[in-house]
């Protein structure tokens, strides 16, 4: 199709325009240049290296005579062989994730005692399999050496029996005075520590437990309480809706339960009928949100904006069912853009879904009411068995803030909760915690609060110990423990019991939980037993939902409040605080993965930054990477600028989670090297904490409600982006005249694909092949298959690979030096201009291409070709020429320039056993995940049986929430990737090269009628 | 260039170089290569007499060889199941009673020197029960046959395509204190693997991959 052959894809806005310094970033692959000055003066590095390579060449002449043997290596066995345990052999136990609240089904994969890998659990009705990068990447801090490894008081290691003795004395002094305890907590939706908390407090009268979270989803409790006389955060099935409109919530990214809404949104959305059906959805929102860059239309808006197309779409709707409800008046524009909306909602009742992320409850009451009108209630919208994954009460919050300030709390213990780092006025909350007489944290390490507590009990990382949740009533999710505790903490539970007066084990306590108060529940099993052991083998078990019941919507009780949003002065902008899908709150800061993870949008690693428009940078004079200060009158922040295009131009938008205490530890995270830079500067943090922007009105954290001031420092502070790494294409505009131009994206329309399921293909000359077609492929042929319409750039795949294949973190100067080693990255394209910047994500990894160039120059036959078609690289072999990442075309391979493995014992044990950890010199790319393929045939062999299609999961397929890749055996026609490959929507990236490469991808598909899509050419 | 440093440097690599040419020649082994090597070992085993004389299935011991990448080495518990009844050699036994029945006394409980490693390591008493005041630890056997990390085998693979144990572990059941037969270099890996996919394992028609990934993951 002509209208799509012009389609122009670009990756930063100078990219778009041609600039030569962007040229220049592209055609020089190799960034670095070749230093020789000072050749002839004292020893530089290149006659350092010439001197050490003669003696090393010596010694391994030495060497050969056989004068040594290698280093003396011990086989440990075990003294009780425990039942069932074949060394060497993998263990997987049904476990939930804790990386946030939304309580995802995890299975662990234990290989000789210790837990190595987390993927999702295919059988969880939540998460049905997939995990989010946040949640693979949980398995690290339990390996974390920077983790508290025994009891703190007074900010020393203790014994626990000192701590114990201590803090029951104290709590008797409280008893006996009659003072107020209190239990500060993010959601606790553990049925057990839940009963451990109400069972602790009942011992002191007026206690309270309160949860907060500091990313709130507070006002839509409030709104409920309000229309439906229950306190409750609905659960939004987005399988069921056919349109899904979204205002300013990341639902796919970070907000509330972004794996199930991924799972959920891609099922709506996966073309399988004839005619091809997918949802529409449409995103409102002020910055550009990994949800946004999936949606089918986005509209752009002021976060004041977004309020009022809320209360106006409500009203709108409200007039088609017959009713009348006050609205703001809008520009025109944006009036006739509701209006279509609205007709378009009501064509779609009780199939569609509104959702927000704003915290304001007057906004909430609106989309409730929308839901309502819309008879979504039942339907996409479940308040009979509602959400638990975000109980956090911001009114409660405030009462107890007031109660701390009044000095009326005796004891205060804070769970899973960094109140010193994220509260708006966090320096102040810090001063008051103070004056509490006891303070006892449970934090695995001393962070910002825990600092300030007089006592701190170390939890267990959640794989150590017996837990439960249930994010959805009804459904209870458990946590086995994977491993013995490494180090002296003690899980909460214990630590309560112990404190009461009732010492028991978790283990224990959570049985009790579950024979008293949870088997009533079901009627499944009349067996405690049975009931258990299911639960244990399945990780979750279903009983009756138990929660307040919602009445009716009552709609006229409450009445239709403006906006409270103060508007924009001129010479301001908004200030937008969102959470990246790394960092979330803040809770991910000590995680170098999560760091080293490219945000999907913006592609920026280890920083937080300010994000403007390219229009208003422009106005600015702004570029990125500028270091500007953001101010109000009572704050303010310096941060370096990042050019977001499809951006309100009234906003800037600054992502929190950034700037924790102790991530200064990361200042000489990976190779450090004669010209190295640290990845944070001495004395500084990664990011800077932009919570004090926060503001707090009618008992509500708010993250949009501020106007700054906008101007440069003139300080310079470089992004490490990996936006402009590794490019494949070349823009249009940049091309000379003889240069082809390079389809990698393609993409469709749906009533385009209705009438054509080729519709979109891009029709180029194919090369004539180099190669003889003369490789065959007796047994296996192993390829894949990356649905892009489903794939919503999440980035899970590219933590899960990193685990999966020991790939090493490198730190922010060397991916400044376009070094990061990611196996598989997510190319981000962008499309038109403006507020109608569309967004492709295309997972990039190792082609393993029929005719593969990178095979043809390997001077020593370290990279060939397998007999079941992979693209083999051999480390052992590799003399590190690099001519393969030079002549490779997706720019896929990654060079060892350091030797990366480091000496933190603690943390080497998280690599994956079967896969070679890679020195210093060598080529690595992504292998298929092999090792699952030999671990498969060896299976299959042990069963002597075939393997079977679906067998071999490689790790990015398996942790894909969307279930976008798909891998499997090319010479099985029945096999899911032959079916796949045989779409209509299929093509192969630079398939002109005649590669031939074995994975291909699956067109994007826009709900857009085809007249729109030719408009935005 | 700071040329004296340059010249102690290549003085010293010729010096290796002299040391290398000097060597015997049959010394030459390529770095890595274990072959021949017999360490002494915590307890003096002897395969000779468990797989050989007494005919003790290699997989009782061993028997993550067919379920696992690893063969594994047998847990003390192991070994106790028959050593908690057979605490020394047979001769030792009867010559005890023997000499029990001339003295006219009960036959004392003989414990031969490297059972009574065994027992120490599990802590136990004379009764063989689990002495409290006893340390338990865990036995550390030197490993023989080694392969580099970036070489993955699997004798699961192995065991199940019907390779025995003495194809890569040399006639174990005549080794009084193991040592490593073949050399395990990948020469040596690879002509087995042509070798079987020509001849078959014992009769039987295998494939086994020369693929560099199916041993370089």
């Amino acid at each position: 199709m002509s209208d799509v052959d012009n389609k122009h894809y670009w990756k930063v806005p100078a990219d778009r325009d041609g600039g030569e310094s962007y040229r220049l970033k592209v055609i020089n692959e190799f960034p670095e240049e070749l230093d020789l000055k000072g050749e002839s003066d004292g020893i530089n590095r290149r006659s350092f290296l010439k001197a050490t390579g003669f003696a090393f060449a010596g010694a391994v002449v030495a060497q050969m005579t056989g004068c040594s043997r290698p280093p003396e290596q011990k086989i440990i066995p075990f003294l009780e062989q425990p039942e069932e345990i074949i060394p060497g052999r993998e263990y997987w136990y049904a476990s939930t994730c804790h990386g946030c609240s939304a309580g995802c089904g995890i299975l662990t994969r234990n290989l000789d005692g210790r837990p190595v890998k987390l993927e999702g659990n295919p059988h969880h009705p939540l998460s049905k399999g997939g995990l989010c990068a946040v949640g693979q990447a949980s398995i690290l801090p339990l390996y974390d050496s920077h983790r508290l490894r025994i009891p703190m008081m007074g900010g020393n290691e203790a014994k626990w029996e000192q701590v114990d003795q201590a803090i029951v004395s104290r709590l008797a002094e409280v008893r006996q005075n009659g003072g107020a305890v209190r239990f500060l907590s993010s959601t606790v939706n553990s049925p057990t520590l839940r009963r451990s908390i109400r069972e602790f407090l009942a011992g002191f009268p007026g206690s309270r437990h309160i949860q907060y979270d500091a990313l709130s989803s507070s006002a839509i409790q409030s709104a409920h309480q309000a229309t439906h006389g229950a306190r409750i955060l609905p659960h939004y099935r987005f399988d069921r809706a056919r349109m899904i409109v979204s205002f300013d919530a990341d639902f796919l990214g970070t907000w509330i339960s972004p794996v199930e809404f991924t799972r959920d949104y891609t099922d709506s959305r996966s073309l399988k009928s004839t005619p091809p059906v997918m949802s529409l959805h449409v995103q409102v929102e002020s910055r550009m949100s990994l949800t946004g860059s999936s949606a089918d239309r986005r509209h752009v808006v002021t976060p004041r904006e977004c309020d009022d197309w809320v209360a106006l779409l409500a009203s709108k709707i409200a007039r088609l069912a017959g009713q009348t409800l006050a609205a703001p008046a809008l520009d025109p524009q944006s009036d006739a853009l509701i209006d279509e909306l609205a007709n378009q909602l009501w064509h779609h009742r009780g199939q569609s879904l509104i959702v927000c992320g704003s915290n304001r409850t007057a906004t909430q009451v609106h989309i409730n009411r929308i839901n309502h009108l819309l008879g979504n209630e039942g339907q996409t919208v479940d308040l009979a068995a509602p959400s638990r994954q975000r109980q956090g009460d911001d009114a409660e919050l405030e009462t107890l803030r007031k109660e701390i300030a009044a000095g009326k709390v005796s004891a205060l213990f804070i769970l899973n909760a960094n109140p010193a780092y994220d509260l708006p006025d966090f320096a102040e909350f810090a001063q008051q915690v103070q004056q509490i007489p006891l303070v006892v944290s449970f934090a695995d390490r001393l962070d910002e609060t825990a600092s300030l507590a007089h006592f701190v009990c170390p939890d267990h990382h959640y794989l150590e110990s017996w837990h439960d949740q249930e994010p959805v009533a009804g459904l209870i999710s458990i946590t086995q423990p994977s491993i013995n505790p490494l180090h002296q903490t003690r899980a909460v539970v214990e630590s309560l019991a112990l404190w009461r007066g009732k010492p028991a084990d978790a283990y224990t306590l959570m049985q009790q939980t579950w024979k008293e108060d949870l088997l009533k529940r079901q009627n499944t099993h009349s067996q405690f037993q049975t009931f258990w052991d299911q639960a244990l083998q399945m990780g979750f078990a279903q009983v009756q939902p138990e929660s307040p019941a919602a009445k009716s919507f009552n709609g006229p009780a409450v009445a239709a409040a403006a906006s409270t949003q103060p508007s924009v002065p001129s010479g301001k902008l908004a200030l937008v605080l969102y959470p990246t899908i790394g960092m979330l709150d803040g809770r991910n800061a000590h995680n170098a993965w999560l760091h080293e993870l490219p945000d999907p949008v913006t592609k920026v690693t280890w920083d937080n930054y300010a994000s403007f428009s390219p229009a208003t940078a422009a106005s600015l004079g702004i570029t990125e990477g500028d270091v500007v200060r953001l101010a109000d009158d009572q704050v303010k922040i310096e941060l370096p600028a990042h050019l977001q295009p499809g951006q309100n131009d009234q906003v800037v938008a600054v992502a929190l989670g950034y700037g924790r205490k102790g991530t200064d530890r990361f200042a000489f995270v990976g190779p450090q090297w004669l010209e190295s830079k640290p990845t944070v500067e001495p004395g500084h943090l990664v990011g800077r904490n932009a919570a004090s922007f926060l503001t707090r009105q009618d008992n509500q954290t708010l993250y949009s409600n501020r106007s700054v001031q906008v101007e440069r420092t003139g300080a310079r502070h470089a992004l490490a982006s990996t936006q402009l790494h590794h490019s494949i294409d070349v823009p249009a505009n940049l091309a000379s005249p003889d240069e082809r131009r390079r389809p990698i994206v393609e993409e469709t329309t749906l009533a385009a694909l209705a009438k054509d399921p080729h519709a979109g293909a891009n029709h180029h000359e194919l090369f004539p092949s180099l190669w003889a077609p003369d490789q065959k492929y007796p047994g296996h042929k192993w390829g894949m298959s990356i649905d892009m319409n489903a794939c919503t750039g999440c980035s899970a795949c590219v933590v899960a690979c990193q685990i999966e294949n020991n790939v090493p973190v490198v730190g922010k100067d060397e991916i400044a030096r376009q070094r990061e080693m990611h196996w598989i990255r997510i190319d981000r394209y962008y499309t038109s201009e403006g507020y109608d910047t569309d967004v492709a994500h295309q997972p990039m990894l190792c082609q393993h291409c029929e005719n593969a160039t990178c095979e043809t120059v390997c001077p020593v036959l370290a990279t060939v070709h397998s007999s079941e078609g992979i693209n083999q690289q051999v480390y052992n072999r590799c003399v590190g020429t690099r001519y393969c990442a030079n002549n490779c075309a997706y720019k896929v391979r990654r060079f060892n320039w350091f030797n990366y493995a480091h000496e933190d014992q603690m943390q080497n044990m998280v690599l994956n056993p079967e896969v070679t950890v890679r020195s210093r010199g060598v080529m690595e790319k992504c292998s298929f995940c092999i090792q699952r393929i030999s671990n498969a045939k060896a299976r299959a062999k042990e069963d002597g049986r075939p393997l079977a299609d679906g067998d071999v999961k490689t790790a990015c397929q398996q942790s894909c929430p969307a279930q976008a890749i798909v891998f499997g055996d090319l010479n099985d026609p029945n096999s899911q990737v032959s079916q796949m490959r045989a779409n209509g929507r299929s093509y192969r990236v630079l398939e002109e090269l005649k590669v031939e490469p074995s994975i291909g991808y699956l067109r994007i598909v826009r709900n857009r009628p085809q007249q729109l899509e030719e408009s935005h050419v | 260039m700071n040329r004296p440093i340059i010249l102690v440097v290549l003085l010293v690599a010729m010096g290796f170089g002299l040391w290398a040419a000097v060597a015997p020649l049959s010394a030459v082994r390529l770095p890595g290569d274990n072959q021949l090597y017999e360490p002494q070992q915590p307890i003096a085993y002897s395969h000779r007499l468990h797989a050989g004389e007494l005919g003790i299935n290699c997989l009782y011991c061993h028997g993550a060889a067919e379920h696992s990448r690893r063969a594994g080495v047998p847990a003390a518990s192991t070994c106790m199941n028959c050593h908690k009844y057979v605490t020394s050699t047979l001769d030792a036994k009867r010559a005890e009673d023997d000499l029990s029945q001339k003295e006219n006394r009960s036959p004392r409980r003989i414990v031969s020197s490297e059972l009574a490693k065994l027992y120490d390591a599990m802590g136990l008493d004379e009764h063989m029960n689990v002495d409290p005041k006893r340390k338990q630890h865990p036995i550390e056997w030197t490993r023989i046959h080694h392969l580099p990390s970036f070489v993955s085998f699997d004798h699961s693979r192995h065991v199940n395509a019907g390779v025995t144990c003495q194809t890569c572990h040399g006639p174990i059941e005549t080794m009084e204190r193991v040592r490593q037969i073949p050399d395990l270099t990948m020469g040596w890996c690879v002509n087995c693997h042509r070798d079987v996919n020509a001849n078959g394992v014992n009769g039987k028609p295998v494939q086994a991959s020369t693929d560099c990934i199916s041993c370089h993951q």
